[in-house]
C-alpha cells in the first residue's frame, strides 16, 4: 500500500500513550467487559433505570391523558418535547462525524474515542427520535407519516419539514446503527474468542458474524467500512441542516431565516463534541483509559469546540444584523424580544454558555486542563439546550399581541427530560457493560508495531 | 381530583373534570343523573315522544308547533319531522322588562340553536352573548329537579294539597299575610295574571325586585313627565349621540336594536359617507366606550355634575355647576355639536344613573327636539317594574311578622337583595316560603317549599318588548326536570288550580286576537308575534319643576359600581359555562369578577393585578382581585355583579367573587367611600390576553373621519411590501363559489355575540379555568382587544377591537407544514380541518400567523353529561383529544344551502348562506358570502377602500379581510388635534 504524507506524519505522534502492546490493548479493553462491574456501575444502572421507568410511566400517563399535561398553550404548540428533540439529535451528532468524517480524512486520533462516540450517537438519536414520536396528540395514529400505501390511497405530505425529519432523522438513524455495528465486528469477535461462558459465546458469536479475521474478509470489512464512511458523512451534513427546516420554512419570525441549515450544523458539531467529551471524560477516570484518551485528543477535541461556538456565536450576530437589515419590523421585533423581553434571561444563558465559554479554548493551558474542559462540556450542553429553547419559545410572541402567552413547562415537561437522560445513560451503561467501549482493532492499528516500518531501518 | 373547599383558589382542569367529581355531588345534596343512563330516564324519553307527538299532529303547518298534551305513539314517521333536518320554530326571550325575539333551531325536537328573528322590533334578526347562550342553560343539569318541602323530596302533587289548604285560607282573609316578591316583567299574561291576584287578594303584598334593572330610567320620566313611559331609542337615526354612562350596545336593555341602530349610523361606503358622532361620558371602560369618538371619563358623582352643567347650559334647568376645566373643555363643544344637530342628536343615559339625571336626559331631548325624532317613549303597558322600596315595606312587614307565606316568583332574594334589608333574616320569620327558580339556590334553600322552573325554552308564556309588540314564549321541549312556569305558578296562586301554560295564555291573547282565533293563533306561533301590535308613541311634555342639586363632587374617598356583567348578567347566567368562559370584552378575563380600578388608581394603591384586596363599604367586606384597566376613571373601583353564587352549580361554584353584600337599598348602582386594603395574597386569573399594545403594528388600522377623507386609500397602503409572488404553481379559484368574509370595524363593537354563536353552533368544548389560564381556549372566534393612548390619563385612552377567526388564506401556512395533510384547500377557497386525519403535531398552529387554530389539548368533550349533549349541532362533528380545530365558515351551513341549490339547479343566492357569527352579529358587522357573484354583499363590502388584509404582507392571501376603524372626531374637541394619526401613506 502508498503511504501518503499525512500516514507519515500522523505515525510520528504517539496516539496511545504508555506504550501498549497488541496484547494489552486488547486486555485493557475486553477486561471492562468481561469482569463483574464494580459497585459503581451498579449504582449507576439503578439511578438510570429508575429514571428510564419514570420516563415510561409518565410517557404511560402521557398517552393515557393529552399532551394537555405539559406546558404548551396556544401559541406555543412546542415546547420541550421539540427542544428535547433537536438537542439530542444535536448530540447525535458528533459520533458519526468523529467516526466517518475524521475516517475519510485519515485522522486516526479518532481511533481512542470513535466507538464511544458512535455510541454515543446511537443512544442520542434513539432519545431524540422519542419526542417527535410522542408530542403528537394521537400516537396511535403515528404511523401515518410514513409513506404507507394504504385503501385511502393517502399520502403524507411531501412539503411538509416534519416529513423531511422523519425521513432524514430515521436515514441518519439507520446509517449510523450500521455504521457502528460493522465497525464493532471485529471486537466482538474478540470477545468471542475471549468468552468464557456459553451464553456470551453464543451471544458474540451470532453478532461477530463469523469473522475469523481472514484477509478477504479484513478487506470486505475495510471496504465496507469506507463505503458507510462514506454515506454517513452528507448525512451528517443533512439531518441537522432538515431539522433546522421545521423552524426555517415557517413564516414566525425569528424562525424564517435562510441561515438555519448551516448554523444548525454548526451547532450540532458543538454540542456533540462537549458531550463526547464529557463522556470520555468520566470513562477514561472510571476505567483508568488515560493511555487512550489522550490529552492530546482531548485538546483537539477542544479546537473542534472553540471553532465551531464561535461560528454559533457568529450566527447569532448574523441573525440580528440579518433581522434589521431585512426591514421587517416583526423580524427585528422577535430578536431585539429574545434578547430583552420575557426570555431574555434564557437568551444570556445560551450567549455565555456558547459563545462565551469555549473562548477559554484560546489558551492553551486552559485546553489541556482536564477540570476545565469537562465543565466547558457541560456548560456548552447547557448552552445549547438553551438556544434551541430560546427557538422555540420565539413562538410566544409573534405577529398579533393579543395571542402572546408565556409558556413554562410542567413537571411532566422535566420528567420527561430528565427521563430521557436515565434512557440515555441505561442504554450506555449496558454498552460499558456488553461491547468494547474502545475500537481495539483500530486502536492497534495506530500502534508503532503495526506499522510496517516498526523498529526502523527495514 | 382532590379539593380543599376552604382554599381560596379552586381550579378544575376541564368542566368534565369537575362534573366527575364525587364531592361535588354530595355537597349539593341532588341526585344528578350522570352519563348516559340518563337517557333511559323515563322522563327525558316521555318528553321527547310527546314532541314527537306534537309534530306529527302538527302535520300541514309549516314552522309553528301547536301543543297537543298529549302521547302519542312515533307508529309512522311524521311526514313533516325528515330525520337530520333542522326545524325552526319562534319564540321570545324575556329578559327583565325586555323581550328579545328569537328563531330556535330544532333537530327532532331538541332545541339546539338561538337566532333572532326578523320579524321581531328587538332583535331584528341578531341576537347577543346571552341569547346565544341561553340554550346552554335549558340543558344545565344543575337545574332544579325536583320538588322540596323543607329540603325532603315530594312530588308536585304534594305541593297542590299544600297550596288547596292554603288557598281557601287567603281566599277566605283576602290574602292578609300572602305576599308575593317577583322578578320584573313585560307580559300581557303574566300583568293579566297580577292584577288577578291583586283581585283575589286585595290585603295581600306584591313586590317586582330586579337587582339590575330599568327602573331609574322609568322613574325619571315620570318625573319628567309624570307618565309611566319608556324611551326607544332610534340610533339610527341620531347623527349626534351623547351616552351618559350608558353601555348601550353591550349591557344596557335593548341592545341589539341600539347596535344595529348605532352601527347603522357608521356604515362608511366610502369616505364621502356620513358618519354619525358618539360622545361617550363613564366610569368604567364599556364596550360602548371603546366605539367612542370622545370620550370623558369621570367618576359616578362627577357625571351627575356633568350633566347638570349641561341641562344648565342648554337651558333645562338653572344649576350653578363649576366643572372642572377638562370637563368645561369637552362640555362646551359638545353642546356646540349637540346644538348643530338638533332633532337629530340622542343624549341617552345609563342604568346607573340616578333618576334626577334621566329626568334631566328627558329634558335635553327636549331642548334639542330630539323627543319625537330619535328617542319616543311608549306606554309601560303590562310591565312590572322593579322597585326597591316596595322590597323594603314588603321586608319591613316580613320583619313584623305580618307575612305568613311568601311566594318568591323566580329570583334570588337572599343572594341578591340590598344587604341592608338583611332578607335573608326577615325570610326567617315568614311561616311559609314558596321558592320557584330554575336553581335550587340560596332563597330556595331556605324556603319551605321549592318548586323547580321551567326554562323559558319549555314554557308558555308572552311578553311585550319595548315598542309595545307583543310576542309568543312558545316551549321547544316539554319541561325537562318537570319545571312549572310562572304562569303556572301565578295561576295556582290566584285560582287553586294548575292549568297548562299554553292554556293560560290563550286565555290572554282571545281578546287581542281579532278574527277567527285559531288562524290568529297560528299565525302568531309562526310568526312569534302578534303583527301591528306595536304601541303608539306616547306623547310627552317635559314639565320639571324643582330639581335637587347635585352633590358637591368632592373628594370622598374610592368610588364603587356595581356593573351588571356582561357574561352572567345579575348572576341568573352564573351557572353557564359558555358565558364564564368567554372573555370579558374589555378585561379580557373569564371565569371571575374583578376589581378595576385604573393604572393611576393601582399604582397610588400599591397593587398589580392578581393582587387580592378587600374591598369595604357599607358595612361590609369582599375579598376579590385587581385588575388593571386603562381607561377607567381614576379612584373608581367597577365590579361586575352575578359572580360567587355558591350552591347552585358546578360552574358558578367557584367563580368569581359575590359583590352583593356591599350593595345597599340607597347605593344600588355605585357607593362611595370605599376603603381598599391588600391582604398580602394574590389570586390567580384566567386572562386570555395579557398585552395592551398593538405594539405600532398595522393590525387594526384606524383614521380619523377627517384623515380618511384625505387619505381614502390609507388603510391598504399602511404596510408596503416587496411583490408577492408564490413559490408554488397557484391554483386559479375562479370557478364555482368562492368564500370570503369582511369584518367592519368601525362597526364592531366587541360585544362577543359572534363568539358564542360560533361555541353554540360548532359545539366548542368548555375548558375551565385552569385551562383558560393555560393558555387553551378553544373559541374559534376571539375578538382582540388593544389599548392606545397614554395608561396615566384615562380619558387618554382608547381601546378597538377585532373579530379573529381563521383567514382562510389561499395560499395557507398551516396546510404546508402538516405532515400529514390533514388540513387542506378545497376548490371555494375553504382552508379544511380533517379531524380524522389529524395527528396533532400542532406544527399548523405554530405556523398560522393569525394563531387562530384550537387544539384539543385533553378530551374536553368526553364526559359531557348526556343532557348538554342535546346542546349539540349535529352537523358538525365532536371532536376528540389530540386534534386541531378551528373555524370553517360553517361549512355544514354551506353545505346546506348546496344541497337546496341543487334540489333546484341553481346557484347558492347571496344571503342563503349565513355563518353563525355574521347571522349574531348585531352590528351587522360581518359579511360573509359568495366572492364569485360580484353582486353579493360581501364583494360590495369588500371593494370599500378601506378593506385590508390583516398581514396581507405574508402573501397568505387570506379569505377575511377587514375594514378599517373610522373614528369621527370633533376638530374643536381636546385633544381631537393631536389624536388626527398620521398613518403613513
Amino acid at each position: 500500500m502508498s503511504k501518503d504524507l499525512t500516514d507519515l506524519k500522523v505515525q510520528k505522534e504517539v496516539l496511545i500513550e504508555g506504550n501498549p502492546t497488541f496484547e494489552t490493548i486488547t486486555d485493557n479493553v475486553s477486561r471492562v467487559v468481561e469482569k463483574k462491574p464494580g459497585k459503581i456501575w451498579y449504582i449507576l444502572f439503578t439511578i438510570s433505570g429508575s429514571l428510564t421507568l419514570m420516563l415510561f410511566g409518565i410517557l404511560a400517563f402521557l398517552f393515557w391523558e393529552g399532551t394537555g399535561i405539559w406546558g404548551l398553550n396556544n401559541p406555543v404548540g412546542w415546547g420541550w418535547a421539540i427542544v428535547n428533540f433537536v438537542w439530542w439529535v444535536g448530540i447525535g451528532h458528533a459520533g458519526t462525524l468523529i467516526s466517518a468524517i475524521l475516517f475519510l480524512l485519515r485522522q486516526r486520533w479518532r481511533t481512542s474515542i470513535n466507538r464511544f462516540a458512535e455510541a454515543m450517537t446511537i443512544f442520542a438519536v434513539i432519545c431524540a427520535l422519542l419526542f417527535p414520536a410522542i408530542h403528537v396528540g394521537r400516537i396511535w395514529v403515528i404511523y401515518w407519516v410514513f409513506p404507507i400505501p394504504n385503501q385511502m390511497g393517502m399520502w403524507p405530505n411531501f412539503r411538509s419539514p416534519l416529513l423531511w425529519d422523519t425521513f432524514a432523522v430515521s436515514t441518519y438513524f439507520t446509517c449510523s446503527l450500521l455504521f457502528w455495528y460493522v465497525g464493532l465486528i471485529p471486537d466482538l469477535a474478540t470477545l468471542r474468542d475471549r468468552a468464557t461462558d456459553k451464553i456470551k459465546k453464543i451471544m458474540y458469536g451470532i453478532f461477530s458474524l463469523g469473522w475469523r479475521g481472514g484477509n478477504k474478509q479484513w478487506k470486505h470489512y475495510e471496504l465496507a467500512y469506507l463505503v458507510l464512511a462514506g454515506i454517513s458523512t452528507p448525512l451528517v451534513l443533512s439531518v441537522h441542516s432538515i431539522v433546522s427546516t421545521d423552524f426555517a420554512t415557517s413564516l414566525i419570525p425569528g424562525w424564517h431565516t435562510t441561515i438555519f441549515p448551516p448554523y444548525f450544523v454548526a451547532g450540532a458539531i458543538f454540542s456533540g463534541f462537549a458531550m463526547v467529551m464529557t463522556l470520555s471524560l468520566i470513562a477514561r477516570k472510571a476505567f483508568d483509559l488515560e493511555h487512550v484518551f489522550t490529552p492530546k485528543v482531548l485538546e483537539r477535541m477542544n479546537i473542534i469546540m472553540l471553532l465551531t461556538g464561535t461560528m454559533v456565536g457568529y450566527a447569532y450576530s448574523m441573525e440580528f444584523f440579518i433581522a434589521w437589515y431585512s426591514g421587517s419590523e416583526v423580524e427585528r421585533f422577535a430578536f431585539i424580544n429574545r434578547a430583552f423581553g420575557p426570555y431574555a434571561w434564557a437568551y444570556w444563558i445560551m450567549i455565555s454558555c456558547n459563545v462565551i465559554s469555549p473562548q477559554l479554548f484560546w489558551f492553551k493551558k486552559l485546553r489541556n486542563s482536564i477540570p476545565v474542559m469537562f465543565i466547558v462540556s457541560i456548560v456548552i450542553n447547557i448552552g445549547m439546550w438553551f438556544e434551541r429553547f430560546v427557538i422555540v419559545v420565539t413562538l410566544s410572541r409573534d405577529y398579533l399581541p393579543s395571542s402572546w402567552d408565556y409558556y413554562s413547562p410542567t413537571i411532566f415537561d422535566i420528567g420527561i427530560y430528565i427521563g430521557s437522560f436515565g434512557l440515555f445513560f441505561t442504554l450506555f451503561l449496558l454498552f460499558l457493560r456488553y461491547l468494547p467501549m474502545v475500537a481495539m482493532s483500530e486502536v492497534k492499528g495506530v500502534l508503532p508495531e503495526a506499522d510496517p516500518h516498526h523498529g526502523g531501518g527495514h | 381530583m382532590k379539593k380543599d373547599n376552604n382554599k381560596e383558589k379552586r381550579y378544575f382542569r376541564s368542566l368534565d373534570h369537575l362534573i366527575a367529581t364525587d364531592e361535588y355531588k354530595e355537597k349539593t345534596a341532588r341526585e344528578f343523573p350522570e352519563g348516559a343512563s340518563e337517557m333511559n330516564n323515563d322522563w327525558s324519553r316521555r318528553n321527547f315522544m310527546t314532541l314527537m307527538g306534537a309534530s306529527v299532529a302538527m302535520a300541514g303547518i309549516a314552522g309553528c308547533r301547536r301543543p297537543k298534551e298529549k302521547i302519542v305513539p312515533y307508529v309512522k314517521p311524521p311526514e313533516e319531522v325528515i330525520p337530520g333536518v333542522a326545524r325552526q320554530y319562534a319564540s321570545t326571550m324575556p329578559l327583565g322588562t325586555s323581550a328579545y325575539g328569537i328563531v330556535v333551531e330544532s333537530h327532532e325536537g331538541r332545541p339546539t340553536k338561538i337566532e333572532g328573528n326578523k320579524m321581531h322590533p328587538s332583535s331584528n334578526g341578531s341576537s347577543n352573548a346571552l341569547i346565544q347562550a341561553s340554550i346552554l342553560g335549558l340543558y344545565d343539569p344543575d337545574r332544579s329537579q325536583k320538588v322540596l318541602e323543607k329540603g325532603k323530596e315530594k312530588e308536585f302533587a304534594d305541593f297542590l294539597t299544600f297550596w288547596a289548604e292554603k288557598y281557601n285560607v287567603y281566599r277566605a282573609n283576602n290574602g292578609d299575610g300572602l305576599a308575593v316578591v317577583s322578578e320584573s316583567f313585560s307580559s300581557p299574561t303574566m300583568a293579566r295574571l297580577k292584577k288577578a291576584f291583586e283581585k283575589v287578594y286585595p290585603k295581600a303584598v306584591w313586590a317586582t325586585y330586579e337587582p339590575v334593572s330599568d327602573a331609574n330610567i322609568f322613574d325619571g320620566l315620570k318625573i319628567a313627565t309624570n307618565k309611566d313611559v319608556r324611551p326607544i331609542y332610534d340610533y339610527s337615526k341620531a347623527k349626534v349621540i351623547l351616552s351618559i354612562d350608558s353601555d348601550f350596545t353591550q349591557t344596557e336593555s335593548e341592545n341589539i336594536n341600539a347596535n344595529a341602530g348605532f352601527a347603522a349610523g357608521r356604515d362608511l361606503d366610502d369616505e364621502h359617507s356620513e358618519m354619525n358622532r358618539l360622545y361617550m361620558v363613564e366610569s368604567a371602560f364599556s364596550s360602548t366606550g371603546a366605539s367612542a369618538d370622545h370620550r370623558l371619563v369621570l367618576k359616578q358623582k362627577e357625571i351627575d355634575r356633568f350633566v347638570h352643567a349641561l341641562a344648565d347650559k342648554l337651558g333645562v334647568v338653572s344649576a350653578n355647576i363649576n366643572l372642572p376645566d377638562a370637563s368645561q373643555a369637552w362640555l362646551d363643544p359638545l353642546v356646540e355639536d349637540l346644538l348643530a344637530n338638533s332633532g337629530k342628536s340622542l343624549v341617552v343615559a345609563g342604568r346607573r344613573m340616578s333618576a334626577q339625571i334621566h329626568a334631566l336626559v328627558c329634558g335635553i331631548n327636549d331642548v334639542l327636539k330630539n323627543n319625537g325624532n330619535t328617542v319616543t317613549y311608549t306606554n309601560l303597558t303590562d310591565v312590572s317594574v322593579s322597585h326597591i322600596s316596595d322590597l323594603q315595606v314588603l321586608t319591613e312587614k316580613m320583619k313584623t311578622g305580618s307575612v305568613s307565606t311568601l311566594l318568591v316568583l323566580g329570583g334570588d332574594p337572599i343572594y341578591n337583595a340590598p344587604s341592608d334589608l338583611k332578607f335573608a333574616s326577615a325570610m326567617k320569620k315568614v311561616e311559609t316560603v314558596i321558592h320557584t327558580g330554575l336553581y335550587n339556590d340560596a332563597t330556595g334553600k331556605h324556603a319551605t317549599w321549592h318548586i323547580p322552573a321551567s326554562h323559558y325554552l319549555e314554557y308558555w308564556s308572552d311578553a311585550r318588548s319595548a315598542d309595545g309588540t307583543v310576542s309568543v314564549v312558545q316551549p321547544l321541549i316539554a319541561p325537562l326536570f318537570d319545571g312549572k312556569s310562572s304562569v303556572e305558578m301565578l295561576n295556582l296562586i290566584n285560582s287553586g288550580e294548575l292549568l297548562s301554560g299554553h292554556d293560560i295564555v290563550q286565555e290572554t291573547w282571545k281578546p287581542m286576537i281579532s278574527g277567527e282565533f285559531e288562524k290568529g293563533w297560528k299565525k302568531v306561533l309562526h310568526d312569534g308575534l302578534l303583527a301591528n301590535s306595536s304601541l303608539n308613541s306616547e306623547s310627552i311634555s317635559f314639565k320639571l319643576k324643582n330639581i335637587n342639586s347635585p352633590g358637591s363632587g368632592d373628594e370622598d374617598g374610592y368610588e364603587i359600581i356595581f356593573a351588571a356583567s356582561p357574561a352572567v348578567y345579575d348572576g341568573r347566567f352564573t351557572n353557564n359555562g359558555w358565558l364564564q368562559e368567554l372573555p370579558d370584552t374589555v378585561t379580557r378575563v373569564a371565569w371571575d369578577n374583578v376589581a378595576q380600578v385604573s393604572k393611576k388608581t393601582a399604582d397610588k394603591l400599591g397593587f398589580n393585578s392578581e393582587d387580592l384586596i378587600t374591598l369595604s363599604v357599607n358595612d361590609a367586606e369582599v375579598q376579590m382581585p385587581l385588575w388593571i384597566v386603562p381607561g377607567t376613571a381614576d379612584d373608581v373601583v367597577v365590579v361586575a355583579l352575578g359572580y360567587g353564587r355558591k350552591g347552585i352549580g358546578r360552574v358558578a361554584e367557584d367563580a368569581g367573587h359575590d359583590v352583593y353584600p356591599l350593595r345597599t337599598a340607597s347605593t344600588m348602582d355605585f357607593a362611595s367611600g370605599v376603603t381598599i386594603a391588600g391582604t398580602g395574597r394574590t389570586y390567580e386569573i384566567a386572562n386570555v390576553q395579557d398585552h395592551w399594545s398593538m405594539e405600532e403594528r398595522p393590525i387594526i388600522r384606524e383614521a380619523t373621519k377627517d384623515y380618511y377623507e384625505g387619505h381614502p386609500e390609507f388603510a391598504p397602503h399602511a404596510v408596503h411590501h416587496p411583490p408577492l409572488e408564490s413559490m408554488w404553481d397557484e391554483f386559479k379559484y375562479d370557478k364555482g363559489y368562492q368564500w370570503g368574509m369582511a369584518i367592519d370595524l368601525t362597526t364592531c363593537t366587541g360585544c362577543n355575540a359572534c363568539t358564542i354563536a360560533c361555541q353554540s353552533e360548532n359545539n366548542i368544548p368548555i375548558i375551565g379555568k385552569e385551562e383558560v389560564r393555560n393558555g387553551r381556549e378553544m373559541h374559534w372566534i376571539r375578538v382582540d382587544r388593544y389599548f392606545a393612548g397614554d395608561v396615566d390619563d384615562s380619558s387618554s385612552v382608547e381601546m378597538v377591537h377585532q373579530p379573529v377567526a381563521c383567514h382562510h388564506c389561499e395560499l395557507a401556512p398551516c396546510e404546508q407544514v402538516c405532515p400529514v395533510a390533514a388540513t387542506v384547500h378545497d376548490d371555494e377557497g375553504l382552508n379544511t380541518m380533517v379531524y380524522n386525519r389529524c395527528i396533532g403535531t400542532r406544527y399548523c398552529s405554530n405556523n398560522c400567523p393569525y394563531k387562530v387554530r384550537r387544539f384539543n389539548f385533553f378530551n374536553f368533550t368526553k364526559e359531557t353529561p348526556e343532557i348538554v349533549k342535546m346542546a349539540m349541532n349535529p352537523d358538525v362533528t365532536v371532536r376528540s383529544r389530540g386534534v386541531m380545530e378551528k373555524c370553517t365558515y360553517c361549512v355544514q351551513r354551506i353545505s346546506k344551502a348546496k344541497i337546496e341549490a341543487k334540489k333546484d339547479d341553481r346557484r347558492i343566492k347571496d344571503g342563503e348562506v349565513v355563518a353563525a357569527c355574521q347571522q349574531a352579529c348585531p352590528a351587522n358587522a360581518i359579511a360573509f358570502g359568495d366572492l364569485m357573484d360580484k353582486e353579493s354583499d360581501v364583494v360590495r363590502i369588500k371593494q370599500r377602500n378601506r378593506n385590508y388584509a390583516l398581514l396581507g404582507e405574508l402573501n397568505v392571501r387570506p379569505r377575511t379581510t377587514y375594514l378599517a376603524k373610522i373614528r369621527n372626531k370633533n376638530k374643536n374637541m381636546p385633544g381631537a388635534q393631536e389624536s388626527q394619526t398620521e398613518h403613513h401613506g
